[in-house]
């Protein structure tokens, strides 16, 4: 095996001009505690929209400007868990319609925590496959399968 | 419309392909170290000389349309410009002082000088020494991050467009002294030594930028990237904020390569299988339909979704072909395939009954280029060649934004 172990030599190191993830894009204007912030915001405005059914008005909330780089952990996961909260709590028949008063960018958003929920189950997330399979399957006829491309080549992880 | 015409040059696919001046010849490369050179007769393209001098894959190929030469790029880090003798083409070699593979290459408008990408995050801006009778290069180098995919010539040969695995799209200057004269002033800038930065653009959820190309009037700039986008940028003056992005987020898959055929429309292909026409102007852009007939007659995308479902009605997976075919053979007894149901709705899936795609092109299309222009300089006809080895000629029709008019001039009685 070690005629292999040329390959475990960390190349980068020796380039003085890496290109790291993080060059890829810009991060976050609000900063980690103004995003943070806003996570919590829009978490109980979330909360309060569902109690009262305004699922459209909630998944618009917490799509628009969503959490993501390095460093935002917290809101990450309060965001998250708010999403996940108001995918649990749509009836099937309603989703079409919620995901066309979407805008493009708040689709992406979408497909992007709908990915990460799946990355998520069995790991004491409060979320069921089926749903987020019938949310996927609702999105990709509106939105088409070039929103998939687009969750899978942003660097901004969400 | 007129049908497209389609000659199968490959088994496998084409990496480079260039039409030569009069559009008799066309040099492409089947994926390999070779270029070959095929002479058109009637309806078939036969093989008359063999480029072989790389040692590694060729990723690109140019064909000066006036001066006759041809210029190929590889990933053994060479270029060749190839010149036309009694004896069959003879190569001289490119001195591009690059140490990774070179990945795409143009000539300039005036065709004095010709720009080579590589993986070496470097642009080679070549010329031509007369006293040292070779052809040296001159390197762009900041602030490319990563592996040039694509690059483009300003029709004022200076200015150079390039698309980056940084996910940048940039438009620099390659003004060799001695070789051109000043330039007039563009929406670029005014003051451009070689180098110079004249933009940096980004497509809203980043991915490589797989090919980039100046508008026929070099005022705007187009690039498509791996987010499934098509991008417009409109310059507003050096140093300023572009006065015109405009980002076309398309529900298929990315496109690959795109081209324009006049200041307001231009045709993008790609992973997509299929030719597809933009048009707008620097106040929006919008799809405006497919080349592909037989996709276009469909639906509005072709791409398969992902639920493999072929009307908007839905039905998910029990109503896809294959099911739909074993279906018919047990309840009926019938072997062949149901039809494809004409008029189904979004997303139909592309596939025929008999497993080719609906598409003319089998698989991803690599490249598209103008083929012919009409008087007034807009182009009528696209070139496309693709993995599938397929190259195919497209008529576009040149009908105004929107017009019903221009799609009317097309029917044939």
């Amino acid at each position: 095996m070690s005629e292999y172990a040329f390959r475990k030599i960390d190349i980068d190191a020796l380039d003085e001009d890496v290109l790291l993830p993080s060059d890829l894009f810009d991060p976050d204007p609000r900063g980690p505690d103004g995003a943070l912030a806003d996570a919590k915001r829009k978490s109980t405005d979330v909360r309060n929209l569902v109690s009262k059914g305004d699922i459209a008005g909630a998944l618009n909330s917490i799509l628009t400007d969503p959490p993501y780089g390095d460093g935002v952990d917290e809101a990450k996961k309060l965001t998250t868990s708010a999403l996940l909260l108001i995918l649990n709590s749509t009836r099937a028949a309603e989703i079409p319609g919620i995901l066309k008063g979407l805008g493009p960018d708040q689709q992406d958003h979408l497909m992007a925590y709908l990915y990460k929920g799946m990355a998520a189950l069995g790991h004491g997330q409060d979320v069921s496959g089926s749903v987020l399979l019938t949310w996927h399957e609702k999105l990709t006829e509106v939105a088409g399968v070039g929103c998939i491309v687009r969750v899978m080549t942003d660097r901004r992880i969400l | 419309m007129s049908a497209p015409e389609v000659f199968q040059l490959s088994m496998g696919p084409l990496t480079g392909v260039a039409f030569g001046p009069d559009r008799s010849q066309v040099a492409v490369s089947p994926n390999n170290n070779e270029a070959q050179i095929y002479s058109r007769s009637g309806d078939s393209w036969d093989l008359k000389q063999t480029l072989s001098e790389h040692d590694k894959l060729i990723t690109s190929i140019s064909w000066a349309p006036n001066t006759n030469r041809i210029v190929t790029c590889s990933q053994d880090r060479n270029a060749y410009v190839w010149t036309p003798t009694a004896q069959g083409w003879k190569p001289a070699l490119v001195l591009l002082r690059i140490n990774r593979a070179a990945t795409c290459v143009k000539w300039s408008p005036k065709e004095d000088k010709f720009a080579v990408g590589s993986g070496a995050r470097t642009i080679a801006v070549c010329s031509f020494d007369e006293e040292n009778n070779w052809w040296v290069s001159k390197h762009v180098k900041k602030p490319l991050r990563s592996t040039v995919l694509s690059i483009d010539w300003h029709p004022n040969n200076v200015l150079l467009a390039a698309g980056a695995a940084d996910a940048k799209a940039y438009v620099f200057s390659a003004f060799i002294k001695g070789i051109d004269a000043k330039p007039e002033p563009t929406v670029w800038g005014d003051r451009l030594p070689f180098g110079t930065i004249c933009g940096e653009f980004a497509s809203p959820n980043g991915g490589w930028v797989h090919d980039v190309a100046f508008s026929p009037s070099g005022d705007a700039l187009a690039f498509v990237s791996h987010d499934s986008s098509v991008n417009i940028v409109y310059p507003s003056g050096p140093g300023e904020p572009p006065a015109a992005f405009i980002s076309v987020r398309c529900p298929s898959l990315p496109y690959l390569s795109l081209t324009f055929t006049n200041e307001s429309q231009l045709v993008a292909a790609g992973h997509d299988c299929q030719p597809v026409v933009f048009s707008g102007s620097s106040s929006g852009w919008a799809y405006s339909h497919s080349l592909d007939e037989a996709a276009a007659s469909g639906s509005r995308a072709l791409t398969p979704n992902a639920t493999g479902t072929r009307s908007a009605s839905g039905g998910g997976r029990l109503n896809s072909e294959a099911f739909n075919m074993f279906k018919a053979a047990d309840t009926r007894g019938q072997t062949k395939a149901p039809v494809s149901g004409a008029g189904a709705g979004a997303g139909a899936i592309p596939v025929g009954s008999d497993g080719m795609l609906l598409t003319v092109h089998q698989n991803s299309i690599t490249s598209v280029e103008p083929y012919e222009w009409n008087a007034s300089g807009e182009v009528v006809k696209v070139s496309t060649v693709g993995k599938d080895g397929r190259l195919v000629l497209w008529p576009v029709s040149g009908k105004a934004p929107g017009g019903i008019a221009g799609r009317m001039a097309n029917l044939q009685m």
